[in-house]
Formats: structure tokens, C-alpha cells, sequence
């Protein structure tokens, strides 16, 4: 797929990214219609209330390299989840997949996270939750 | 959007959603907890015990349902309160994003689990979000007439083996749930607690706010209690980049 049709693929992708966060409201800070998926080398972990975030590296097609941050659920309902301080560390190569900022800088909110070791977890708030769509 | 960011590594995802069932993920859920068995729980008084950690259904909207979870599919408006909702875009101000306080119903909707501390003279939600707390008596004394606030007055009092949690004198600052229904000043939330089982609370919250909503709502619940979980600190303001980075809004009241 070349650069044009991602392009189209973007403007075109009103996908429902299922919306995630506990203290405060999702659709406040994110918008569900962009869809994102980041590869890409963590840079800094902040494994602090209310929520995560995970800093990382991402290179473009040029080998450019863009800084990138992203918001996951809080470390208590993570911790419950099966992560740890430690289950992302710098140097790390992950996948993150969630939404964009509504601001327009390189910030998302992070769905799933794909581990080093191969896992794909649930970054966000406790599972089996159903987070609101947006307002209509 | 420039092209530079468009052809990164990151890649728009094109599919109907980010799949919430990646091979390999796990939740609580999946790992098949089940509570202890046993019967009803009783303090030396008699009165029903409700003390524990409860794991309870995130309901960030009180009109759908979901497991352990039965909404009120239809508002029941008042035009004052329909506007309200109308107007509402939490991109313009949210309260819960700068730390205020959850109020009553956003509390017990949220994710996170919350404890109960109860002898005969008070019954104590611990609320891990943001770690907040709201202490009830439930010793038959009347509300207290002080300042509204965004938790309101509470009291409790038993109806055989229910405990009836009432409470009024809201600020009016807060909102039901995560997308934004509304309430007025005029709030007045009934809970009621049942424990059927060791394991199980039954819960049923009522709504009634004659200026936003012409007929009471109501949900129905089901908490589990989590022998293996201890509640937490959850310090809202420790790292509030999204507040502090101005991509969330303090709400003008």
C-alpha cells in the first residue's frame, strides 16, 4: 500500500475504536474515528496514576525518527491485569494500537500493547468493561 | 496531514474496530475467578454485613446494558434536561479529567473496585478511584442540613435485610456517568444493598431529579466479592499530563 492510499485508507477509516478510560472521559481528550497502530522502540515507561504512558520512537519510511506518547489504563487495573512496572522496558520493541489525540499531536490512547514476548495485552481499564460509543 | 506522517511505521488502522481479543490477551474475567461460597454475612447485631472488596460493572453509560448491568434505555427528559444533554461535550470542560470529584453515581459506575467498611452505626464506601471515600451513618439519624456537595448527604437505613442508602444536597456539578447524562441541584440517589450470598451484592440505584428528568431511573447491578484483591492508591493528580498538556479542559461552573 503506498503513501497515497494510507492516506485515503486514514481519512476513510471511521473505524469504532472501543474507547477506554476510567478518570476521565475518553471522548474529551481522543477521537475513536482515527484509529492508530505505532511500532516502534520504548523510550520511557511512567508507571504512575491516573493513568500510564508510554513513550516511544517511531521511524518513518525515511528512517526518520518521531517521538510518539501514549496513554494506557491505570497501573492498578494493569497490575490486576497481569502487568508490572516492568513488563515494558526502554529498548523494547512493541505495537501499540489505539486512537489518536483530538489535538492533533503525536499522542494516542492505547487499546492493546504487543509485549516483547509476544503477548498482545489490554492496556486499558479493567476487561470486560464496555466503554461508551461517542455522543451522538 | 503531511506525508511524513502519514507513511510512518504507523499504520491507520482500516478494520471495523481494534479487536478487544488479541490472541494472548487476558483479563480478570478470563482467568476464571469465581467468589467464595457461603452464606449471608451477619454483624453481632444481626444486620446484614455488606463489608468487602467488590468488584462491580463499569458503567461509563446507565442507559445500556452490560454484564451485571441492567440500564434505563430511555431518558425521560424535561426540556431543561434534554438541553443539558444536548449541550454537553466533555471536549469543552471534563470535570473528571481534572480531578474533581466523581460525585455519587460516577463513582460506584467506575471500573475500579471499591471496599466496604460497615459496623452499626456506619456503612463506608472506599472508592480505589482516586481514592475517595464517603462515610454513611445508617444509625436512623436524619440528612444534614450543610453545603451541597459533589458526593451529597448521605444516610441509610434498613428495610429487613435491604439497606436503603439516601442521599441529596448535591452541588449539581457532577454528571451521571462517563458520557455525560445529566442532574440537576435537585439530585436525590436511592441505593439499595442486598447480599444474597457471601459472594454477591445486589445493588439498585435510583435517579430522581424532577428538573432534569420528568420520572425516576433506575439500574440494577450485580458486585462479586474479591478475596484476592486489596484496593489501592490511585492518586488522580499524580501524573495528569492530559490536564497539564491542555488536551483536557477544567469545566467552567
Amino acid at each position: 500500500m503506498n503513501t497515497n492510499r494510507l492516506l485515503i485508507a486514514a481519512v476513510l477509516a471511521f473505524a469504532l475504536v472501543k474507547p477506554v478510560s476510567t478518570h476521565h472521559s475518553f471522548a474529551a481528550e481522543f477521537d475513536a474515528n482515527k484509529a492508530v497502530t505505532l511500532e516502534g522502540s520504548v523510550t520511557k515507561v511512567e508507571w504512575a496514576n491516573p493513568h500510564i504512558w508510554v513513550y516511544l520512537e517511531v521511524k518513518d519510511e525515511q528512517g526518520a525518527v518521531q517521538a510518539w506518547q501514549c496513554e494506557g489504563g491505570p497501573p492498578n487495573t494493569l497490575t490486576r491485569n497481569g502487568w508490572g512496572p516492568n513488563s515494558l522496558k526502554v529498548g523494547d520493541k512493541v505495537t501499540i494500537s489505539g486512537a489518536l489525540a483530538k489535538d492533533g499531536s503525536r499522542t494516542c490512547n492505547a487499546r492493546t500493547v504487543k509485549l516483547p514476548d509476544g503477548r498482545s495485552v489490554f492496556a486499558g481499564s479493567s476487561g470486560g468493561d464496555n466503554p461508551p460509543p461517542p455522543k451522538q | 496531514m503531511r506525508r511524513a506522517a502519514v507513511s510512518l511505521l504507523a499504520v491507520f488502522a482500516i478494520s471495523a474496530a481494534i479487536p478487544r481479543s488479541a490472541a494472548g490477551q487476558y483479563t480478570a474475567d478470563q482467568r476464571g475467578y469465581q467468589p467464595p461460597a457461603g452464606a449471608t454475612p451477619r454483624l453481632a447485631s444481626g444486620k446484614v454485613d455488606f463489608s468487602g472488596v467488590w468488584s462491580k460493572p463499569y458503567v461509563p453509560d446507565m442507559t445500556k446494558d452490560g454484564k451485571d448491568q441492567k440500564g434505563h434505555a430511555v431518558l425521560p427528559f424535561t426540556a431543561w434536561g434534554e438541553g443539558e444533554w444536548k449541550k454537553y461535550d466533555a471536549a469543552n470542560g471534563d470535570y473528571t479529567g481534572a480531578c474533581l470529584p466523581f460525585g455519587m453515581t460516577r463513582s460506584v459506575n467506575t471500573p475500579e473496585p471499591m471496599q466496604i467498611v460497615q459496623n452499626d452505626k456506619y456503612f463506608t464506601f472506599l472508592f480505589e478511584q482516586n481514592s475517595w471515600f464517603v462515610v454513611v451513618p445508617i444509625d436512623g439519624r436524619p440528612h444534614r442540613q450543610g453545603i451541597p456537595t459533589w458526593f451529597g448527604d448521605s444516610v441509610g437505613r434498613w428495610e429487613g435485610d435491604t439497606l436503603v442508602i439516601d442521599t441529596i444536597n448535591f452541588n449539581g456539578r457532577t454528571r451521571l456517568d462517563t458520557i455525560g447524562h445529566p442532574h440537576s441541584d435537585q439530585l436525590h440517589v436511592v441505593q439499595r444493598f442486598t447480599r444474597p450470598d457471601l459472594g454477591h451484592i445486589n445493588y439498585e440505584v435510583t435517579i430522581e431529579d424532577p428538573k432534569t428528568y420528568t420520572k425516576p431511573l433506575s439500574n440494577t447491578r450485580t458486585f462479586t466479592l474479591r478475596t484476592d484483591w486489596e484496593i489501592m492508591e490511585y492518586s488522580c493528580e499524580e501524573n495528569n499530563k492530559s490536564l497539564w498538556e491542555g488536551r483536557i479542559k477544567v469545566p467552567k461552573f
